[in-house]
């Protein structure tokens, strides 16, 4: 009597469960950071890759997974995100993307990604194991945060933040006043258009620019503090700001005209920040300008192009361009319920020149190296989190399925809000 | 008995985007080599051979006799379908998709609004699209009449449409007549609730009977007056009630925009009362809750493969939607509802692979041969059939495959997107410009 309930203690007593050991066995493996396995095994032990090879042994107590005929793959990275901060587009209540206000760099993504929005299990069961939970709007959104895609809290989602400080070169554009719908427009020409649009962006810029200089200077301040000083008034905005003006936090800048692009570039340059493009829908007319300035490029590939002379494939031949260039680029969703097609962005672009190593490399291994994530993330080599998944065949292709994710090691359920429904209603009397 | 087979697809046919010069195409040509999808009886046939004449596929085969001396299409290791419809795009109109000015506008047509210098169509044939429907929007109950289309690029918008497609209209249910998506201050139009969009249609259509009744009795009152009799007064004439008696006498195709379950029962449930037929359910993302009820009522169903979550109505979608509708015996199409998305529609219809299980042919029949049978056009294109229009995709590589893009997009015969040539002809125009000269 006494016997099972002190056993059913200990159990319980244990603490949280640890992942048991896990062999993946006999698929093929893509490493991303080295040539494919064409047979081979992937051990997972303490929530890292414990081992990957043609010839590695299943260790004694591992769960065996046998995974012939499958892919074993990094778990895929998703660069741009809204994932955790929307959940139905059109409804106001449960979209926490963009804050009121023109400047926000104290605002944190991660204090409010929703852990149990219904996105996130349906980009996971497609394999995307980590993304970056991005706010948007206004000249400085806000903070950005990389996210495991599994957990309960925030705290157990976040991976890293603040990742980066997320601006959108200024367009130089009014912002649409919906009260204004049905006045008569201006008469302008486009040339009075363009100068004002110019002056106007480089009002934003200046703005820009004072409020770097001022949190150079609040940082400063903060330093000071630190040997004596009196500390400064207390200023969120400007403490947060104060590591992006020293070049320490990057700058994810959204830009995708090729004269915004030059522009971010050049105020970058100015000012000594840690620059990362986002959207560059045409870098690929200023690829050479990325390269030569070290500017990596958060790229969505299913996008339309900005001209009507453009190339008919201008955005999806957009990566392939970059890549010959030699500019850093990760193929991102820019979305959150469509999270799960990544691997279709970059199937889109190595159907139009982007090799395909290339192509999984800007899902897995760029973003990392992006985000300064690598040496835990990306690909599959001993030491890095157990971040993987397992498909039926090529990821790129439609036809596949994912039939096992697993994040930290620990293997996830690929049930999601699509799967019940399909259960409930496939055969509904 | 083949002459002049050329390595590469270029062949003499106009193909550059607003080609001032248009080359008259050859009368008749084959296309020889590939691996033809038909979508037809015939099914998949390796190295197959396709004979044009005069716009037509004259024959469709393995073993195809082509007369010497006509010039030859090489898809060696290539793959061709028929050419792609869209069931749902706002495509090549001008000036706006949506009479949002009244909640009932039947008379309006887009018709009347093509814009066929839209970029769009021919980023969109780059994508092997040959036609499309082109609908009204979704801002009303009952929306405009739409227009079915051919992606003739570079002819006149009346040359657009699609002459021998019946006529069809769009309906609208659920949130968007609502204008809950509309946050225009001071604005409040009726209905905002869906119990009031059945009342507009509903009335609608009580409306239209009456005024189909005035006119019968108008035509029965000048049978009797006879040549000498005194002329009865004819009845106002309303173009919106004629489109909606026209649906009641089954001559217009009913399109309606719907997400709900419970809003798809209501439309069919109305449809039965009033004696006409819904021809499709468009989004119908919660189509998969009462299949059993769309396929019973004989409505299609034209979807999208995956998307969700942008309002609440679109919540409960699922990407195995269009695979269960379809295991219920609806007629399933996949559709765009987007310039964007109009691209890769070969790519959406490999989704429903994944999500459900359906054969690769029957995906691929879901962006080609149903869309015809909903449009009510499938005599003409859809499949690789002798007889049909010489609508037709040729890909590098299967449609489904990962590294697939389109070589050549025809529409009766004439190469409208050749990548060859669209390459070939890259950077010239901006040299032009540099040197000063004309197009």
């Amino acid at each position: 009597m006494r016997r099972p309930a002190l056993a059913l203690l200990l159990l319980f007593a244990a603490g949280p469960a640890l992942a048991a050991d896990v062999a993946l066995t006999g698929g093929r493996i893509v490493t991303v950071s080295g040539a494919v396995i064409p047979k081979g095994t992937v051990v997972i032990s303490g929530g890292k890759i414990a081992a990957v090879g043609a010839d590695v042994a299943v260790p004694p107590g591992a769960t065996s997974v046998d995974v012939t005929g499958q892919t074993v793959y990094p778990g895929m990275i998703d660069g741009l995100t809204t994932l955790g901060l929307t959940e139905i587009g059109s409804v106001a209540g449960s979209v926490d993307v963009s804050e009121v206000g023109d400047v926000n760099p104290h605002i944190q993504a991660w204090v409010a990604v929703h852990p149990h929005s219904e996105l996130i299990p349906v980009a996971r069961a497609n394999g995307i194991t980590a993304a970056l939970a991005a706010p948007g709007g206004g000249l400085i959104s806000g903070q950005s945060a990389l996210i495991r895609l599994a957990g309960s809290t925030p705290e157990a989602l976040k991976v890293k933040t603040p990742l980066a400080m997320h601006m959108n070169y200024p367009s130089g554009r009014a912002p649409f006043d919906i009260t204004r719908l049905f006045d008569e427009p201006e008469l302008k020409t486009f040339e009075e258009r363009q100068r004002e649009r110019k002056k106007n962006q480089e009002k934003d810029l200046n703005r820009l620019r004072n409020l770097l200089e001022e949190a150079k200077a609040y940082g400063a301040a903060l330093d000071a503090a630190k040997s004596g000083a009196p500390l400064p008034r207390p200023d969120l905005p400007m403490e947060a700001l104060a590591p992006v003006a020293r070049g320490a936090v990057p700058v994810i800048m959204r830009a995708d005209n090729e004269d915004d692009i030059r522009g971010a570039v050049k105020f970058a340059e100015e000012r000594k920040l840690k620059l990362i493009i986002a959207g560059g829908l045409e870098a690929w007319r200023c690829a050479d300008l990325l390269k030569q300035k070290g500017v990596p490029v958060l790229v969505n590939v299913d996008r339309l192009p900005r001209k009507e002379s453009d190339a008919y494939d201008a955005a999806y031949a957009n990566p392939a361009a970059l890549q010959k260039a030699g500019v850093a680029f990760a193929i991102v969703s820019d979305d959150a319920s469509q999270s799960r097609n990544l691997p279709y962005e970059a199937a889109m672009a190595r159907a139009f020149g982007l090799p395909a190593d290339a192509a999984l490399r800007a899902i897995t291994l760029s973003p990392a190296e992006i985000f300064g994530v690598a040496d835990r993330m990306g690909s599959l080599e001993p030491g890095k989190d157990a971040n993987l998944f397992v498909a039926s065949g090529d990821i790129m292709d439609h036809r596949s399925q994912v039939t096992h994710v697993f994040i930290d090691g620990v293997e996830q359920s690929l049930e999601t809000r699509h799967t019940r429904l399909y259960k409930q209603f496939k055969d509904r009397n | 008995m083949t002459t002049r087979v050329r390595t590469g697809l270029a062949l003499a046919l106009l193909a550059v985007p607003a080609a001032r010069a248009q080359e008259t195409p050859p009368k008749a040509f084959a296309i020889m080599g590939g691996t033809l999808l038909t979508m037809g009886p015939q099914g998949t046939i390796e190295k197959g051979t396709i004979l044009v004449r005069d716009g037509k596929i004259a024959a469709v085969g393995k073993q195809v006799d082509v007369p010497s001396g006509l010039p030859v299409i090489n898809a060696t290791g290539l793959y061709v379908t028929p050419g792609l419809i869209d069931a749902h795009s706002h495509t090549a109109i001008e000036g706006g998709v949506n009479e949002c000015t009244d909640v009932v506008t039947a008379e309006v047509r887009i018709a009347d609004v093509i814009d066929n210098r839209d970029i769009d169509i021919y980023r969109q044939l780059a994508g092997g699209v040959t036609a499309l429907n082109v609908l009204h929007g979704s801002c009303n109950a009952i929306g405009g009449q739409n227009a079915v289309i051919k992606l003739r690029w570079g002819k006149a918008p009346e040359e657009l449409i699609f002459k021998e497609a019946p006529r069809g209209i769009k309906f609208a249910l659920g949130e968007n007549p609502k204008r809950s998506n509309f946050n225009v201050p001071g604005q409040r139009r009726y209905p905002g609730t869906r119990m009031g969009v059945e009342v507009v249609i509903r009335q609608a259509f009580e409306e239209a009977r009456a005024y189909k009744r005035e006119w019968q009795e108008y035509e029965k009152k000048l049978k009797a007056a006879g040549p000498k009799g005194e002329k009865p007064v004819p009845p106002r004439r309303d173009l919106r009630l004629e489109t909606i008696r026209d649906i009641l006498d089954g001559k217009i195709y009913v399109h309606a925009h719907c997400y709900r379950s419970d809003e798809i029962l209501m439309l069919l449930r109305l449809a039965d009362e009033f004696g006409f037929k819904v021809r499709t359910l468009q989004h119908v993302l919660e189509g998969y809750k009462v299949a059993d009820e769309i396929a019973k009522h004989g409505a299609g169903a034209s979807t999208f493969s995956d998307w969700w979550a942008y309002k609440i109505e679109a919540y409960d979608a699922i990407p195995y939607n269009a695979a269960i509708m379809a295991s219920k015996g609806v007629l399933v199409s996949l559709n765009s509802d987007s310039s964007e998305l109009a691209r890769r529609l070969y790519w959406e219809a490999a989704k429903v692979v994944k999500y459900g299980g359906v054969s690769e042919t029957e995906a691929l029949k879901m962006v080609t041969l149903n869309p015809a049978r909903q449009l009510g056009i499938d005599r003409w294109v859809g499949s690789l059939e002798a007889g049909k229009d010489a609508d037709i995709a040729i890909f590098s590589a299967h449609p489904f495959d990962p590294e697939t893009h389109v070589e050549m997009t025809l529409v009766e015969g004439q190469a409208y997107f050749d990548r060859s040539k669209d390459l070939a002809a890259r950077g010239q125009g901006e040299k032009k410009a540099a040197s000063g000269g004309q197009r």
